[in-house]
């Protein structure tokens, strides 16, 4: 787990929607700044500054779409999974959960069957 | 030294009968991942497993011991084998086919 950052850094970050609606988007799944424009209806340049922003505290993490054909290009998926802030003893605690990136396609899955499908599918 | 031959005939039937099972195994949940999800990759992938697991022991293992009991004439040994080297050479060709399937 690498260090969170400060309480008022991420409360800053987490208080812009535009970040907000970007981390609600990624987290069904990966998509690429200009899918992200569209589906939150912001500008390209808000999509990538945002994208920065967010890559900076690791909520957020770039992967590379392999296309046949070789127009690979970057899609973006959320890695926050619980952010929480706690009061206790005369200090805020925050703690931010990241999701674990798949090691291999399908892997969450439970049945041997789909979980195979995924593997062979993507090879 | 016989005794060592026979021991030797059973590790091998044992161990062609556990690839038999084995593959049929992965063959099954290929031919599940088929069914759950449509998938053409997976049907070619349990077609090519059966054919190179199940299907050419079987054909093997039966054909031989019809030789044995001289239910078949001896000269059905190479058909025989042919046969079976055939069915293991579809086996992988639908394996490799299906890796490069593409919907």
């Amino acid at each position: 787990m690498s260090e969170d950052p400060a309480v008022g850094d991420i409360l800053d970050l987490l208080s812009d929607e535009y970040a907000r609606d970007i981390l609600a988007a990624t987290s069904v799944k990966p998509m690429s700044a200009k899918q992200l424009a569209d589906q939150c209806e912001m500008s390209q340049p808000t999509v990538y500054r945002r994208v920065e922003w967010l890559q900076e505290y690791g909520l957020i993490e770039e992967q590379t779409q392999i296309e046949t054909g070789g127009n690979d290009y970057s899609v973006f998926a959320a890695t926050l999974s619980e952010f929480s802030l706690a009061l206790a003893d005369g200090d805020f605690e925050t703690e931010i959960e990241r999701t674990e990136p798949p090691a291999f396609p399908g892997q969450d899955e439970q049945d041997t069957a789909d979980r195979f499908t995924k593997m062979w599918e993507n090879l | 030294m016989v005794a060592i031959e026979t021991l030797m005939n059973w590790l091998i039937t044992a161990l062609a009968f556990g690839s038999t099972v084995l593959g049929g195994y992965v063959g099954y949940q290929a031919y599940r991942g088929y069914r759950r999800h449509n998938s053409r990759a997976m049907q070619y992938l349990s077609v090519g497993l059966f054919c190179l697991t199940a299907v050419a022991f079987v054909v093997a293992f039966v054909g031989s011991v019809f030789l044995r009991q001289g239910l078949l004439p001896s000269q059905f040994q190479q058909p025989l084998t042919l046969v079976t080297r055939a069915f293991q050479f579809v086996g992988v060709l639908f394996i490799a086919y299906s890796l490069h399937y593409r919907e």
